[in-house]
């Protein structure tokens, strides 16, 4: 059992979405995780599963904002200055059981790798004493908490609280789990503040450059794997081929599809 | 518990009715495992499935998934109080939080689900 990886270039969101979702399909057909890392242009606000479409459309800081929906669930995320991974893992794989088991697992490594480059996050987990924000009432993702988030502290942060810099959410497929997930690297520009959170770079002291991305990456699939007591394969090229890619986006970029709810 | 009752490997429940219908639902094991509950999809009554075609869509707070219908047949009745009241689902999965009533389509595809205590050790291999 092997850990696949493919660093994609930067694509539009229906194309994004496509190439999770055969990313799934590959995860099955392998027998083992794999996992796409990529960005987004352009910047592109992706919507849960099940947000209405009605909010998006009324949330004034993102208008003008290409806007996809996700087939995983959560809130809404916008897209350009964060780190976005897909991890998909047939639901026979030891994280494919219950959804807080690759959740947390994906979440932990990176606190590991995090600590490695002197940053101080934790795994967010609900105290009786905390009214986290319901999960259902805040549009944007990083608004919201839920068990297993990452977060750090800093100039703002709620004690209890704390900056979430990280969140995922899943798709359960028949036979496998697909995982979306965002590292929010600095404040996107692009959007009004009310869209834009505070990322690594703005909340750790000293900054976290941007040179310093790939690296924590390359470090926290290094501990993903050590985690499943696996190898790393680097996969070279492009995660599937474009043309393949593009065709399934159509449906990621249909009206019937980004509205359907 | 109704002794008839059966489960799909994907965690659905199905369980024949004396009128010839087969009430369909999901396990308490799949609504625990899926945590907080948000929303619910359900399809429209005359709806012609599959068995393992998508039923409908559930989402908590971490996931959506899929509703895998356990046997072939048309939708004939939906419990449209559930989307509602999804609190159901966790208090009485296998009574008040039954999703769809459907008209079989093939009496033999009851036969190829699993019986409780199957239903059982599948359970208990799952990760934890």
């Amino acid at each position: 059992m092997t850990l696949h990886v493919w660093w994609d270039e930067p694509a539009d969101g229906p194309c994004n979405m496509a190439a999770d979702e055969l990313l799934a399909a590959e995860a099955f057909d392998r027998g083992t995780i794999c996992m796409r890392i990529y960005g987004w242009q352009p910047v592109t606000v992706s919507l849960g599963g099940f947000q209405r479409g009605v909010e998006a459309r009324a949330e004034q800081s993102i208008a003008g904002v290409a806007i996809v929906r996700r087939p995983s669930g959560g809130g809404a995320i916008v897209h350009g200055s964060d780190l976005t991974y897909a991890a998909a893992v047939p639901k026979t794989h030891p994280w494919g059981g219950r959804p807080q088991l690759l959740y947390d697992a994906l979440h932990e490594t990176m606190r590991q790798s995090l600590g490695a480059f002197g940053v101080e996050a934790a795994l967010w987990r609900p105290a009786e004493t905390v009214v986290a924000p319901a999960a259902g009432d805040r549009f944007f993702c990083f608004d919201r908490r839920s068990s297993g988030d990452l977060v750090v502290g800093g100039p703002g942060a709620a004690d209890d609280l704390g900056h979430k810099v990280m969140g995922s959410a899943q798709r359960r497929l028949a036979a496998t789990v697909l995982q979306h997930g965002s590292l929010l690297v600095r404040r996107n520009l692009d959007v009004a503040p009310a869209a834009s959170h505070p990322g690594l770079d703005d909340l750790i002291g000293g900054g976290f450059p941007a040179a310093a991305v790939r690296p924590l990456v390359t470090a926290w699939i290094a501990a993903v794997a050590g985690a499943l007591g696996t190898e790393v394969v680097e996969e070279s090229g492009r995660f599937q081929d474009e043309q393949l890619v593009r065709e399934k986006a159509r449906e990621f970029a249909s009206e019937r599809w980004t509205w359907r709810r | 518990m109704a002794a008839a009752m059966k489960f799909a490997k994907s965690h659905e429940w199905a369980r024949p009715e004396e009128s010839g219908l087969v009430t369909v639902g999901i396990s308490a094991y799949a609504v625990e495992a899926l945590t907080d509950l948000v929303f619910m999809q359900l399809p429209e009554v005359g709806r012609h499935v599959k068995a393992g075609e998508s039923l409908g869509e559930i989402e908590s707070v971490k996931a959506v998934s899929d509703v895998y219908a356990p046997v072939s047949g048309e939708v004939v009745e939906v419990n449209t109080a559930l989307p509602g009241a999804l609190e159901t689902l966790g208090r009485d999965p296998y009574g008040s939080g039954w999703l769809v009533r459907l008209r079989p389509a093939d009496a033999a595809d009851m036969a190829a689900l699993l019986d409780q205590p199957a239903y059982d050790a599948l359970v208990k291999s799952q990760p934890h």
